[in-house]
This record gives structure tokens, C-alpha cells and sequence, in this order.
């Protein structure tokens, strides 16, 4: 049980406060409610940009690591479709020092025409490293576009094209910020050694003074339902032949999300799940496989990848994915493994809340979707899944009109 | 809203002395070594069981780590189905590793499955069977994994870099080969395991809001196991590194370049390695260090630089990694030799001392928040025969270290004509 207590600043800042006296550090986690999906199609690639240039210094402090540093803190962020986050933790007693930082980049940015151009090569770096330099590290490029017609989940966070971002001004950017990062979009979660009042202190003095922005509406395109089976072939130089499959399900605040990420987890939760133990140790058809959902928040998608073994048919094994998936429509050994599947859904809830960083950023992604007690009651949910749930799941989702797929070919000849 | 904030920075406390808290230990009733850290607000544990039975200890390539592996491959009681299907249903997340000096299973439970957790890890440990159908198809499994590992730029780099600074013939060095998954049978591994997964070379390491019937419970599983009258064995072969400086492999098409550059240098047991960790981190030790600063920030050629510096029981290496665009390549590489030359000539000024200080002054304090950093940094220093005095040490050198001796240093270690210089990419 996470004990929270939470209030809004005028401004319209939302704050949840932790307070957990075991560690001697704080953690604050900020969570801009702006990610890949609110880019401009023509732009693609921002958010992250972006992500990347509020290190480059803000209105009163030209370098935001530096400070951080010497006052014995670390930090980072990440965006992806959704949400942009950025988290700290901090020794407590210089916990000022991270409420001064992170209220500086809310306040403004000042950054240099330099730094948006050094930027720009860093993140191209980035996508090379990730997507470019890796074996089958565009499948998840290609992925997106195939599945996804008009809602902007159709490209990828860091960009459709690099020459996106490599055309973007210091305007635009501009432009973005002044849209999306006020504090009446934003939420701040403070874990750690900290009580309430002191958080309420400072968050008062230092955010308070942010006036309220006028936020870019969001009016995203919906995804029209997929009607026909969708089959891509990729060609590559790789030693294996791979699969990609997807189905289409609903957004992250549907009632049946907590069903559906069981289905994955007795799919592929742990060295015991059935995609593992059918398809990679008895039928020896994959080097590995794996099932998860985007949990996005507008409607995501369920995701099976997996290798596949010397010499296997890419058809046999595309049909093997679909058999086992079938497969847990019947009730036959389904008791024990729903019992083991929440029991570990259980024991990594404990586990993940077992950080104070991992409480903060849950918390305010909590509060994002509406109600920051779900930290707590996720668990009661996902066990009230029972097997006629999920078989009514497997027949809804799983139909090929909603499944798209990449076969991932090795062009090499000894495979 | 008009206010009178002065956005300027806050007082900086400087981080208060590390408090680490002491471990306590005690021994089963065959002298089995069991080290306990109470820590944490949950109703969770960590266990770890080491054995010296890393790749130091191995005649072949693989060995070690396959008999790792294999370890949950079946045993006598339970299939290798069961024994995962087990551990998934009491909760228990399990990493097994091999890695050059040790090896072992390291467990995350919650404490009401202490019982049944025990009951399995000894069924792991000490009663594997090695069927050969699971080793034949995991050897199958692992040599793709190792085929599309090969692929990767960075995994390349570092094989040939630990092979340069060990020798061929060396186990910290040995590089693996397609027909190594060829070689292992169960009689080997059996051979492995009984040797090596012993009383007498193992120790367990608990932390986390332990259970009250812990120690019971664990003499019961590993108190009665006798120790054998096998003499263990001393690791073979000597480590001879490679003459040849400077290796390129060529890899066609890639779009970036893989870069390392290090040497075998010093471990933690050496009265040097504090002082060599604070230089370590002022060259690419942190996000504000000056290759990142200069590779990354100032000259935007790559997503990331660092430099890292890590202890053998029998040597220890220091190593700078990046992967950089191909045509950004040398003078990456000239850009790494100048920062390390600055470091030996220029004394490093007492603003960027006090980020450095202050900033590993909290590093000290994550790594020991929490049952599981703590029971991280109680391992690496315990495995060289350390105690948390290492760590005092290393607080108080934090402090106090001057730049006098940073220069110092920087050439002792840093003798850039000792360093070896790997890349890996197209041309």
C-alpha cells in the first residue's frame, strides 16, 4: 500500500507527495503530458528533440546537469508516444536544488542555435545506434506505419524521418514548448524522504510563480478498424528469419486492459509462459519469443516477436503463434496458470514499488489516466480476471481481419 | 502574479558521511559463509548464492555458463517445465549468471514463499541432471542468439578488446567460436558442477526484511550437504595479452563505428583504485564528464561515451566506449587521446573537482539505498576480500583527493602508448 497525499497549485500544477523515511534520498519525477502523438506529421521526431534541448539550459541557468551534480543528484528522461518524463533523485537535504532546476525549465528555456544543431546530431546518432547499426532494428520502424493509417502512433517517438528534425527551427521549437510545457500540463510526484508540508513548501515557492499557459488542444485523428489481414515481407541481411504480429485492442483506460496484459503474461510472463515452453523448448520452432502490449493510452496494440530456428517455415511458424494464442480459449490446465500468472503479477507490483523513482513516475502516470490510486488497486483488478474474460478476449482481438504482420526474411544464404 | 523569487541556485549541503549499515554473518553447519543486511519496507527478500565457478574455471568455452544455465534444465525431482513453472508461481524472479570469476542464481521472492524458494534453490544448485535433449536444444538456442550477437558492432569491440588485453588462450580473454556450441556434453557439465558448485566454494548473500526462519531454514536446505575431499582446483592458464595495439575488424555497411580503448589495470584491492575511480569519472565517469561534455555535448558525434573501471580477481580493466558516426571515427579517437593527455599536464580546476566530488558523494548514497544496492555493493566489494572499510576509504578519497595527485595518476595509469585501441566498423 502506497500512501499518497496530493494538491493542485492555482496554476494548475498537479503534485502528489510519498513520503517513505527508509532512504535517505528524494526522488521528483515530471511528467509533461505531451508526447510523439501531438507532433505535427510534417515534424515528426519533436517531442524527443525537445526531451534533449530542456538540458541545454533555461532562463536563469545556462547548464541544468552541472547544478544537479554538485549537489549530489542524477538524473534523465524519456518520451515516448504519450508522455514526456523527466526524474531526479537527489540527496534530501539538497532536494531545493532539484526544485529550482525543474521549475527553471517550466518557467522558459534558453538554449542556443548551437545546441538545437548539436542536438540534432545526437539524436541522429541515437536513431543510428538504436534502429540503423542493429539487426532487425527497423522492424519496430516498420511496424507502426503498417498498422497504424492515420492515428499518429503511426510513427515512431524518435521521428519518422531524421529529416524532420534536421529541419526544424529554433521557432518551432520555440512554439512547441509554449504549447505543451505549462505547469497546467504537467504533474510533479515527490517520493522519498520528504513529509508533505515541506513538498507543498517548495512547490509554492518554486512553481507557484508559473502562470497557467493556454495548452494546444488535443484532436487526435482515431484509427478507423482495421477490415483485412495485413502481411509485410522484409528482406535482410541477418542470420535468422523473425516475426512480428500485432493486434489492434483498445486505449489503456478500457476495461478490458487488465485482461489483455494477462494474456500476454500467460503467453510470455516468465521462462513458463506458453509461447516459451510450446514453441521454443517443445516444437523447437523459435530461438526466442516474446508477447506485451504498448499500454498505450489511446488505443495500443499487442505485440508477438520471436526468432526463428535453422531451417523452420516462416508460415508454419506464423500459424504455430496463432495455435497457441487459440489455444487459451480452453479451460484445459488455464486454473493453474491464471493463479501463477497473477501471483507474479503480484510479486513485481511489490518489487517495482520497491524504488523510489519506480513509485514516483507510476504515481504520476496514475494521475495522468485519472486516478493516481491505481497504484494501489491494480493488483485486485488484474486478479478479478477470470478465464471467460480472456477467452472472450482471445476471440474478440485475436482475428487475423485485426492482426498485421511483418515476416522478417534472411536473405543470407547460410542461414 | 508578481513575486520576489529570486530564481538563483539553493544552498548546497554538502552530502553527509556515508553511512553504510554492517552486514552480519554467520555460518551453516557445514562452514558455509551466510552474510544477512537487514534493509528495505517490504515484505521481500534477495538471496544470492556465489560459487567460484565463473569462465576462470573453465576448460572449454562455454562451460561455465551453460552449466549455469542448465542448472534449471531439469533436476532429479522436478522436469525443467516444473521447476519454471514453480518458480513463476510463487513470484520469484531468478537471474543466473556466469560471469569470469563467479557464478550463481540470485533470487527476489516475497517472504511468505522463504519455504518453498529454499526447498527449489537447492534442487537448482545441487541436484541437476544435465538432461542431454535441453542441452542439445539450448546449445541450438544459444548459437543463434550468439549469431545475431555477432552482428552487433559493440559485442564485436569488446570480445576482441578482452582478447587483446588477456591472451587468446586465457579465459578472461578466450573468444567464442561456432564450433564451441559444439562441444559441451552433460558429462562435462556434471564434471563442472561437482567440482565447483560446492559447500567449500560457495556463499550466500541475504538481504531485505528477512525472514525470521531464514537461518533455519537454510541449514536444513545447505547445512547438511557435506564437503567433498576434492582438492578445488586453482584456475589455469596465464594471462599474456596481445601485442598488436591497435585491431580494426571490418564489418561492411555499418553506419557507426564501435570504439575501445583501455588496459589491464589494477583491481579494488589495490591502495591506488579510490583515486583511480575519481580520475575514471572525471574523464567519463558521469553524464558531466569531459568525453561526454566533448564528444557528445560540445561535438555531437555520438549518443553516448563513457568510461568504466572494473576488477578481476586476477587483474582488473579500465575501458572507454562509444559508438560514433563512421566518418566521426578518428577524431573521436584523437579527440579520447587529447582528454586523457589535458588530464596528465593540467590540473583539474576546483569547480569541476567539487561537481565530481559531490556528485560520487551521491552515487555513494544510492548505492547503498535500498536491500538490493545494498546487497550489490556488499558483494563487490566482498568478492575481493573487502569490507565496507573499501568503501569508507573511497568516501574519504573523495573528499580529500588533490589534483596534484589526478595528474599523477592520469600517467601512471593512462600511459597512452599501453593503451589498446579497438574498432569495429565498415572499411
Amino acid at each position: 500500500m502506497i500512501n499518497y497525499k496530493s494538491f493542485t497549485l492555482e496554476n494548475g500544477l498537479r503534485v502528489l507527495v510519498h513520503e517513505d523515511k527508509s532512504t535517505p534520498l528524494v526522488a521528483m519525477n515530471i511528467l509533461y503530458d505531451v508526447g510523439s502523438r501531438d507532433e505535427d506529421p510534417a515534424m515528426t521526431g519533436l517531442a524527443h528533440l525537445f526531451e534533449h534541448l530542456m538540458f541545454g539550459g533555461s532562463v536563469n541557468i545556462p547548464d541544468f546537469d552541472t547544478p544537479l551534480q554538485l549537489a549530489g543528484g542524477e538524473n534523465n528522461a524519456f518520451t515516448n508516444n504519450d508522455i514526456t518524463n523527466y526524474y531526479l533523485t537527489i540527496p534530501s537535504e539538497n532536494i531545493e536544488t532539484g526544485f529550482w532546476l525543474e521549475s527553471d525549465r517550466m518557467l522558459e528555456l534558453d538554449f542556443s542555435p548551437k545546441n538545437l544543431d548539436n542536438q540534432k546530431n545526437v539524436v541522429t546518432e541515437e536513431f543510428n545506434q538504436r534502429y540503423v547499426n542493429q539487426p532487425y532494428g527497423d522492424a519496430i520502424l516498420k511496424l507502426r506505419p503498417l498498422t497504424y493509417k492515420v492515428h499518429p502512433y503511426r510513427w515512431p517517438t524518435i521521428g519518422m524521418d531524421m529529416s524532420h528534425i534536421r529541419n526544424t527551427d529554433l521557432d518551432q521549437v520555440k512554439s512547441f514548448f509554449f504549447s505543451h510545457y505549462a505547469p497546467n500540463n504537467a504533474i510533479l510526484a515527490l517520493t522519498g524522504n520528504i513529509g508533505y508540508d515541506l513538498a507543498y513548501e517548495l512547490t509554492q515557492k518554486w512553481f507557484g510563480p508559473i502562470e497557467k499557459r493556454s495548452v494546444k488542444p488535443r484532436n487526435l485523428p482515431v484509427e478507423p478498424e482495421q477490415t483485412e489481414e495485413r502481411i509485410l515481407a522484409i528482406g535482410r541481411d541477418v542470420p535468422s528469419d523473425a516475426i512480428y504480429k500485432v493486434w489492434h485492442i483498445g486505449p489503456r483506460r478500457s476495461e478490458d486492459f487488465y485482461t489483455l496484459d494477462l494474456v500476454t503474461d500467460l503467453l510470455a510472463g516468465g521462462e513458463s509462459g506458453r509461447l516459451h515452453t510450446k514453441l521454443v523448448r517443445e516444437k523447437k520452432l523459435f530461438s526466442e519469443i516474446n508477447a506485451y502490449l504498448t499500454a498505450d493510452i489511446d488505443p495500443g496494440l499487442i505485440i508477438v516477436q520471436g526468432k526463428l530456428m535453422k531451417g523452420i517455415d516462416i508460415q508454419q511458424a506464423n500459424e504455430s503463434i496463432n495455435e497457441v494464442i487459440i489455444g487459451l480459449i480452453s479451460e484445459n490446465g488455464i486454473k493453474d496458470e491464471m493463479e501463477k500468472v497473477k501471483n507474479k503479477f503480484e510479486s513485481s507490483n511489490v518489487f517495482s514499488n520497491t524504488s523510489i523513482l519506480n513509485k514516483a513516475a507510476n504515481l504520476s502516470f496514475c494521475e495522468l489516466l485519472g486516478n493516481p490510486g491505481l497504484i494501489n488497486s491494480e493488483v485486485d483488478t488484474y486478479r478479478n480476471v477470470n478465464h471467460g474474460m480472456v477467452a472472450e478476449a482471445i476471440k474478440r482481438y485475436f482475428i487475423s481481419s485485426n492482426c498485421s504482420t511483418i515476416n522478417y526474411i534472411s536473405t543470407r544464404k547460410e542461414k | 502574479m508578481m513575486n520576489s523569487l529570486q530564481r538563483i541556485q539553493p544552498p548546497v549541503f554538502p552530502v553527509e558521511k556515508v553511512v553504510i549499515p554492517e552486514s552480519k554473518s554467520y555460518k551453516l553447519s557445514n562452514g558455509v559463509p551466510v552474510y544477512t543486511i537487514e534493509a528495505g519496507t517490504e515484505e521481500v527478500m534477495r538471496l544470492e548464492f556465489i560459487f567460484r565457478a565463473g569462465q576462470i574455471m573453465e576448460s572449454l568455452p562455454l562451460l561455465a555458463s551453460t552449466c549455469n544455465t542448465m542448472l534449471t534444465e531439469g533436476s532429479v525431482n522436478y522436469s525443467s517445465e516444473e521447476l519454471n513453472r514453480m518458480l513463476d508461481y510463487y513470484g520469484v524472479f531468478l537471474n543466473q549468471s556466469a560471469e569470469k570469476d563467479s557464478a550463481g542464481i540470485v533470487l527476489f521472492f516475497p517472504n511468505k514463499h522463504i519455504q518453498k524458494v529454499l526447498e527449489l534453490s537447492h534442487e537448482i544448485l545441487y541436484h541437476p541432471v544435465f538432461p542431454e535433449p535441453e542441452l542439445t536444444s539450448l546449445m541450438k538456442k544459444r548459437l543463434r542468439w550468439y549469431m545475431v550477437n555477432r552482428e552487433k558492432v559493440q559485442n564485436l569491440a569488446i570480445d576482441q578488446f578482452f582478447e587483446s588485453l588477456f591472451g587468446k588462450n586465457h579465459p578472461y580473454g578466450r573468444q567464442v567460436i561456432e564450433t564451441d556450441f559444439e562441444n559441451i556434453t552433460p558429462a562435462l557439465l556434471s564434471n563442472f558442477h561437482t567440482k565447483y558448485y560446492t559447500p567449500e566454494n560457495m556463499a550466500v548473500i541475504i538481504s531485505g526484511k528477512i525472514h525470521n526462519m531464514t537461518a533455519d531454514l537454510l541449514n536444513s536446505y545447505f547445512g547438511n550437504i557435506s564437503r567433498g575431499f576434492m582438492k578445488t582446483e586453482e584456475p589455469v592458464g596465464i594471462i599474456k595479452s596481445e601485442k598488436t595495439k591497435r585491431v580494426h575488424i571490418s564489418k561492411p555497411g555499418m553506419v557507426q563505428t564501435a570504439i575501445r580503448i583501455g588496459s589491464a589495470t589494477i583491481n579494488k584491492r589495490h591502495p591506488d583504485y579510490p583515486g583511480l575511480k575519481i580520475l575514471d569519472s572525471v574523464l567519463g565517469g558521469y553524464f558531466g564528464s569531459r568525453l561526454m561534455k566533448n564528444i557528445r555535448e560540445e561535438k555531437g558525434y555520438t549518443y553516448g561515451i563513457s568510461s568504466s573501471l572494473s576488477s578481476l580477481d586476477l587483474s582488473g580493466f579500465k575501458v572507454i566506449s562509444t559508438e560514433v558516426g563512421r566518418k566521426n571515427c578518428q577524431k573521436t579517437i584523437d579527440e579520447i587521446y587529447s582528454e586523457i593527455k589535458l588530464l596528465q599536464n593540467v590540473h583539474v580546476k576546483e569547480d569541476e573537482m567539487a561537481v565530481v566530488r559531490n556528485y560520487m558523494s551521491g552515487e555513494m548514497v544510492r548505492m547503498f539505498d535500498g536491500p538490493f544496492a545494498l546487497a550489490e555493493s556488499f558483494r563487490s566489494a566482498w568478492e575481493f576480500g573487502l569490507d565496507n572499510s573499501y568503501y569508507y576509504r573511497l568516501a574519504e578519497k573523495i573528499k580529500t583527493i588533490e589534483t596534484d595527485e589526478i595528474i599523477e595518476l592520469a600517467r601512471t595509469y593512462y600511459n597512452i602508448e599501453e593503451l589498446y585501441e579497438i574498432t569495429v566498423g565498415s572499411e
